[in-house]
C-alpha cells in the first residue's frame, strides 16, 4: 500500500510550507493534497502529512476529522455532493438519493459497485436559490430533477 | 495584594490568582467539570460560572483573574440556574449507567448532578451511542460518557507530551482516541485516566472489582520502581492492592506518574512470591521454617569467617531495600563479620559519576530538585533519556521546551524528539568528544567565566580541546550544530545538565565528566543524575560500598571509622573491600561466601556467564527476594522478604530527598511469612551472636542512621510528614571539591560511525526483573523486543513483525522486531527484562581501572533476520 508521497506532491507540499508559519498552520492545505494523492484521508495518509510537517499523527487526525468536507473513506472516482438541508430538501433533494440509489447502487456514505461514483450528504453549498443542487468533484450543478440528474452524471465516468 | 469578596467574605491574595483559586484557598467551593490544577486553563465546560457585580454576563471563575474590588457571588439563584442547564446539556447525551459504571462515587458528572438536582428530559432524540471500545489492554474506553471536558487531552498533549489522544470527529459525535482508534501504544503513563473527571476512559486492571466507598483505606507512599521517587497513594482493600491513585499537588511528582508506577504495582500479589526459606537439600532447594534457615545461615557465615577471615564474606546490598535495611546490611558485614567487600548496582555508574562531579564541587553536587528545571533557561541532556530511565523527570524537560527553554540534547534521545530546539546527534560512545566540541564552542564565545572558582577556571582553559572539524569525524555532528547549540546555551542565566550511566560507565568517564563539569561550571548549571532503581542514591548515602561508611564519609578516615566502632561494638576493617564485579572475579578464591539482598546479579550484570558461574564457585549463598529469581535459584539459602508494600522505612531519590515508604498491607494475600530485609539480618544477626543487630522496628534504625551518619544527624521520621526532606538533611556535608584534575587526552576513536551496534536499553514499561511480575506492565509489552528504525530494518534485511537473531562472544538471543521511526541508524535497542533475552546476556565488560565501573564490551556482534522458531 502506498504510505508516502510522490515527487510532485513532495514538491507541492514544500512550497505550501514556505507560505505558513509553522506546521500546524499548513494542516488543512497539506491534507487537500494527501486527499489527491492516497484518494482519500486514509490512516497512512495522515501519517505521511505528520511526517512531512513534523507533527504528531494525532494532531492532524484532530485537525482531519473536525472538517466533513475531506474524505473520510474509500470514495469512487467521482464524489458526489448531495444537498439535502431545507431548501434542497424542499424542492426534492430526497428524490434524487433514490434515483442514484436505483441507477448506480450507491447509497449517502457509499461508494458504487463498478467504484465510479462515491455519494455524500453536504450540508448547505450556497445554490439555495436554485436547488436541488450537488457538487460533483469540483462542478456544481443546480436545478436538478431525475432526468436531468442522470443526464449531468453520465458525463461522469 | 488585591482585595475582593467572595459571598460577602472579605478576601485578601497575593500574587496572581484566578477566581477559583482564591475562592479554594478560603473555603468556598466552585464546582469545575474541564478544570484541572496539573491543566493549562481552558474554560469550555462552564460549570464554575460565577456573578461578578458590574459584568453583565456571568463568567468562568477558573479563568477570570481577580481584580482589587470585585464582588464574587458563587451560588445565586442566576448561578445555580445556568449551572442546572450546563448540567442538563451535558445529560441529554450521557448515558444512565451509574449503577454499573466503575467511577460512580467518584464522579464529578454525578457529584453535581446531586447538588444541583436532575433534570427532566426535553429532547425526544435518542442518545448518541458509542460502543465500548476494550481493544487495549490497559483502557477501556466508554466515549458516550465522555463530556468533552478535553483534560486528558491537555494531560496527554501538554503535560505528557506523548501526543496519543485527541478530539476525533465534531459536535455530538466528537469523542476521544488513540491515533488507532483502538489501541492506544502510547507511553501508558496513565495521566489521562488520573483526570478525566467521569466514567469514559478508565483502566482495567481493577474493572468490576470495588466501590470507591468499599476502600478500607489509602495510604501514602512512595513508588518502587525508579529514583525519581514519585509520591503515589495506594488503595486498599483488605488484602489487595486495588489501585494506585494519584496524589496531585504533592511529592516531586506533584500527581504525574509513568506506566510503571502507575500500573505496575500487580508484582506484589503474583502468585509467584516466595512463601517460606528455602534450603538446599541434596541439590534442590526445599522449604524449611524460619528458625532452621536463620540458624544456618549464621552458623555457615561464622564457619566461613572463622575459616578464611571476614574478607572472604562478599555483600551486595538492595537498590530495592530501604537505607535502614541498606545501613543494617552493611553494618552486618562489616562491624558483624570484618568485611568491607560491600557494593551494589550503583557501581554500574552512579556512583562513579557522582563521586567525579563531587570531585570537583563538594559533596551533594547533584542535590537538586527535579521541578526546578522548567525553570532554568536551558537544559543540557547529556547522553541519557530521561523520559524513559527516570519517566518524571523527563516530563520536567518537556515542561522545559513547552515554556519556550532551550533544551539541548546530546547523543540519543528518542522520547525528547519533539521536544527539544538543538540535537547533537553525536555516535553511540562519542557523546563526550561532542560535549568537548561544545566546551570548545562555549569558551571561545563566553570570554568571561564566572571568576568564582580562578583555580578551576585555569584548569578549564588548560583543557585541551578538539577542533570542530575533528569532533565531526569522530561523533559525525556537523560543526555548524554545535555552534548553533553553544549559542542557544551561552545565554543562559540558569541551566540544568541531565547525564546517566552511559558517560559514567565508560573508560572515558574521567574526561566526560570534566567537560561536563566545566560546562556546567560556564554555564551556572544544577546537575542531576539519572537514578534507575528507587533507592540508588541511599545505597551511596548508606555507605554501600567497599570504601564508604554512612555519610559518604571514607572508611580510611580513622576518626570517622573509630566514631562508627563505638557506635556498632565492633572492629572495623580498615582496609577497603571488593567492588561489584571484583567480588564475582574472585568467587571460590578470596571470597568464598556471598550474601544478597534484593539484587539479581545473575541477570542484572555484564558477563552474564561468568557471574553465574562465579555464584557457583562460592561455598555458601544466602539470597533475600520476593521472587524466585536467576541468582536466588543458585542460592544455599533462599530468605522471601517483603514486598515494598508490606514495610516502613525511607528511600533516598535522586534529587537525595529522603522520603517515608508506609506500610500499606500486613501481608499479600498469596504469601504466608515474608520478612522485612532488616528484621532477617537481625534475626542471623542474635543466632550469631551479635550484640548490635537487635532491631525491633524499622524506625529504631534511623535512629541509629540519625546518630552515625553525619550527613543525617538528627533526622527523624517526623521530618519527613510532607515530602520528605532535601539534602543536606539537619547534617554537615563533607567539605571537598575543587580538585580538577587535568582532561584526559582525548582517546584517538576508531570512527566506526555506520557499523551496526546493539544497544543496551531502559524499557519504559518495565523495570529490571520485578515487573515480569506485573501483568498489566506485560500487557503492555509481553515479551522482548529489539527496536531499530525503518532504515536500520531495511539494511538487515528484517520485515516488520519478523524476529532478529543477535550473537556476540558472550550469549545470543532472538528477539521480536519492532520497526519505530525516530531511532537513530544502526542501533538495535534492546532491554534486560526477559530471562533468555535479557540483553545483558550480549555484552562483556572491562573495569574502569580508577573505579572499577563495569564498562560494557561487545566482540563478535552479529545481527541478522531469525526465520525459525522461538523455542
Ligand atoms: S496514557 Fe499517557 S501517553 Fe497514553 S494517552 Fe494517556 S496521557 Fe497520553
Ligand atoms: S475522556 Fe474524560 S477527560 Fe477526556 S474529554 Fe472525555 S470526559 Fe474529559
Ligand atoms: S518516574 Fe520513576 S518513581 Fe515516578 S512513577 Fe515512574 S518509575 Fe515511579
Ligand atoms: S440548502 Fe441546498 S444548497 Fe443551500
Ligand atoms: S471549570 Fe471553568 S469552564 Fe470548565
Amino acid at each position: 500500500m502506498k504510505n508516502s508521497f510522490g515527487p510532485g506532491a513532495l514538491a507541492l507540499l514544500n512550497e505550501i510550507k514556505t507560505k505558513y508559519p509553522t506546521g500546524r498552520a499548513a494542516i488543512m492545505p497539506a491534507l487537500y493534497v494527501a486527499q489527491e494523492e492516497f484518494g482519500w484521508l486514509m490512516p497512512e495518509a495522515l501519517e505521511a502529512v505528520a511526517d512531512c510537517l513534523e507533527l504528531p499523527e494525532m494532531t492532524v487526525r484532530s485537525t482531519a476529522t473536525f472538517y466533513s468536507m475531506y474524505r473520510h473513506r474509500k470514495a469512487g472516482r467521482n464524489v458526489i455532493r448531495i444537498c439535502t438541508n431545507v431548501s434542497c430538501m424542499v424542492l426534492g433533494a430526497r428524490t434524487l438519493k433514490g434515483v442514484l440509489e436505483g441507477l448506480y447502487g450507491v447509497a449517502p456514505g457509499g461508494v458504487s459497485p463498478d467504484g465510479r461514483f462515491s455519494l455524500e450528504i453536504a450540508d448547505c453549498i450556497g445554490a439555495c436559490g436554485s436547488g436541488p443542487a450537488m457538487l460533483v468533484n469540483d462542478d456544481l450543478h443546480t436545478g436538478l430533477d431525475a432526468k436531468k440528474i442522470i443526464e449531468v452524471l453520465e458525463n461522469y465516468k | 495584594m488585591i482585595s475582593i469578596t467572595i459571598n460577602g467574605k472579605k478576601i485578601n491574595i497575593e500574587g496572581p490568582s484566578t477566581i477559583l483559586e482564591a475562592a479554594k484557598k478560603n473555603g468556598i467551593d466552585i464546582p469545575v467539570l474541564c478544570h484541572h490544577p496539573a491543566l493549562e486553563l481552558w474554560g469550555g465546560c462552564r460549570m464554575c460560572l460565577v456573578e461578578i457585580e458590574k459584568m453583565p454576563r456571568l463568567q468562568t471563575s477558573c479563568t477570570v483573574p481577580v481584580a482589587d474590588g470585585m464582588t464574587v457571588y458563587t451560588e445565586t439563584p442566576r448561578v445555580v440556574a445556568a449551572r442546572k442547564a450546563m448540567l442538563e446539556f451535558l445529560l441529554i447525551n450521557h448515558p444512565l449507567q451509574c449503577p454499573t459504571c466503575d467511577k460512580a462515587g467518584e464522579c464529578a458528572l454525578q457529584d453535581l448532578t446531586v447538588r444541583y438536582g436532575a433534570v427532566a428530559g426535553r429532547f425526544e432524540e435518542g442518545k448518541r451511542t458509542f460502543p465500548e471500545n476494550v481493544d487495549d489492554p490497559i483502557v477501556v474506553r466508554n466515549m458516550e460518557r465522555c463530556i468533552m471536558c478535553t483534560r486528558c487531552v491537555r494531560m496527554c498533549d501538554g503535560v505528557q507530551g506523548a501526543f496519543a489522544i485527541g478530539v476525533v470527529g465534531r459536535g455530538a459525535r466528537s469523542h476521544v482516541e488513540p491515533f488507532s482508534g483502538g489501541r492506544y501504544n502510547c507511553e501508558y503513563c496513565g495521566n489521562c485516566l488520573n483526570v478525566c473527571p467521569v466514567g469514559a476512559i478508565m483502566s482495567r486492571l481493577h474493572r468490576y472489582t470495588y466501590r470507591p466507598w468499599q476502600m478500607d483505606k489509602t495510604v501514602r507512599t512512595i513508588c518502587p520502581f525508579c529514583g525519581v521517587g514519585c509520591t503515589l497513594s495506594l488503595e486498599i482493600r483488605g488484602d489487595a492492592i486495588q489501585k494506585v491513585s494519584p496524589a496531585f499537588g504533592t511529592g516531586v511528582n506533584n500527581g504525574l506518574l509513568c506506566g510503571r508506577g502507575m500500573f505496575g504495582y500487580g508484582y506484589v500479589g503474583s502468585p509467584e512470591r516466595l512463601k517460606t526459606p528455602l534450603l538446599r537439600k541434596n541439590g534442590k532447594l526445599e522449604p524449611a521454617s524460619w528458625d532452621e534457615a536463620l540458624a544456618l545461615a549464621a552458623s555457615r557465615l561464622l564457619e566461613i569467617k572463622n575459616r578464611y577471615g571476614g574478607q572472604a564474606i562478599g555483600g551486595i546490598a538492595g537498590s530495592r531495600c530501604t537505607n535502614e535495611e541498606n545501613y543494617a546490611f552493611q553494618k552486618f558485614l562489616r562491624a558483624g563479620f570484618g568485611s568491607n567487600n560491600i557494593d551494589s548496582v550503583a557501581r554500574l555508574g552512579l556512583l562513579h559519576a557522582q563521586n567525579l562531579l563531587e570531585g570537583v564541587f563538594g559533596q551533594g553536587a547533584a542535590a537538586n530538585v527535579i521541578q526546578g528545571i522548567p525553570r532554568s533557561d536551558a537544559v543540557l541532556i547529556a547522553a541519557c533519556d530521561p523520559t524513559r530511565t527516570n519517566p518524571v523527570m523527563g516530563l520536567q524537560v518537556r515542561a522545559a521546551a513547552k515554556a519556550g527553554k532551550k533544551v539541548v540534547t546530546i547523543g540519543h534521545a528518542q522520547g525528547l524528539n519533539r521536544h527539544r530546539t538543538h540535537s547533537l546527534p553525536a555516535a553511540f560512545g562519542t557523546e563526550g568528544i561532542a560535549l568537548a566540541g561544545l566546551l570548545r564552542e562555549l569558551l571561545r564565545t563566553k570570554k568571561f567565566l564566572p571568576g568564582e572558582n580562578p583555580e578551576l577556571e585555569a584548569a578549564i582553559r588548560g583543557f585541551e580541546l578538539p577542533e570542530l572539524e575533528e569532533v565531526e569525524m569522530l561523533t559525525g555532528v556537523p560543526p555548524a550544530v554545535i555552534t548553533g547549540a553553544a549559542s542557544a546555551l551561552k545565554d543562559a542565566a540558569t541551566s540544568s545538565i541531565i547525564a546517566g550511566r552511559e558517560l559514567a560507565a565508560s573508560m572515558d568517564a574521567r574526561r566526560n565528566f570534566m567537560l561536563l563539569a566545566a560546562i556546567g561550571y560556564i554555564l551556572n548549571s544544577r546537575f542531576f543524575l539519572i537514578s534507575e532503581n528507587p533507592n540508588e542514591q541511599g545505597l551511596i548515602d548508606m555507605g554501600c560500598a567497599p570504601d564508604i561508611l554512612p555519610g559518604g564519609r571514607p572508611l580510611t578516615l580513622q576518626t570517622f571509622r573509630e566514631r562508627c566502632e563505638q557506635e556498632w561494638g565492633g572492629k572495623l576493617n580498615p582496609e577497603p573491600g571488593l567492588t561489584l564485579m571484583e567480588m564475582f572475579e574472585q568467587a571460590g578464591d578470596t571470597v568464598r561466601a556471598m550474601y544478597i539482598m534484593g539484587e539479581n546479579p545473575a541477570f542484572n550484570l555484564p558477563g552474564r556467564k561468568k557471574v553465574k558461574e562465579a555464584l557457583g564457585k562460592l561455598d555458601f549463598l544466602v539470597v533475600q527476594d520476593i521472587f524466585m529469581t536467576e541468582t536466588a535459584s543458585l542460592a544455599d539459602i533462599v530468605l522471601p522478604s517483603k514486598a515494598w508494600s508490606e514495610k516502613e522505612g525511607t528511600y533516598t531519590n535522586l534529587e537525595k530527598r529522603v522520603q517515608r515508604l508506609r506500610k500499606a498491607l500486613e501481608k499479600d494475600k498469596n504469601q504466608e511469612s515474608g520478612m522485612e530485609d532488616w528484621r532477617i539480618l537481625a534475626g542471623i544477626g542474635k543466632r550469631a551472636g551479635l550484640n548490635n543487630m537487635s532491631y525491633a522496628a524499622s524506625s529504631d534504625i534511623i535512629g541509629e542512621i540519625a546518630r552515625v551518619s553525619p550527613l543525617h544527624t538528627g533526622l527523624g521520621l517526623e521530618d519527613l510528614e510532607e515530602d520528605g526532606m532535601m539534602w543536606p538533611y539537619k547534617g554537615k556535608p563533607l567539605r571537598m571539591g575543587g580538585r580538577v584534575p587535568p582532561l584526559p587526552s582525548l582517546r584517538a576513536m576508531a570512527s566506526s560511525l555506520d557499523a551496526a551496534r546493539v544497544v543496551l536499553e531502559k524499557t519504559l514499561f518495565h523495570s529490571g526483573t520485578l515487573s515480569r511480575h506485573s501483568g498489566a506492565l506485560l500487557d503492555i509489552m509481553s515479551g522482548p523486543e529489539a527496536r531499530m528504525s525503518p532504515e536500520t530494518a531495511g539494511q538487515l534485511g528484517i520485515p516488520e513483525g519478523g524476529k532478529v537473531k543477535i550473537s556476540t562472544a558472550d550469549g545470543e538471543m532472538v528477539l521480536k522486531a519492532q520497526i519505530e521511526k525516530g531511532l537513530p541508524a544502526g542501533a538495535v535497542f534492546a532491554g534486560n527484562n526477559f530471562g533468555e533475552a535479557g540483553s545483558l546476556g550480549l555484552f562483556g565488560y572491562h573495569l574502569e581501572p580508577e573505579s572499577k565501573t563495569p564498562v560494557l564490551t561487545v566482540s563478535d556482534l552479529k545481527i541478522a533476520l531469525f526465520e525459525g522458531h522461538i523455542p
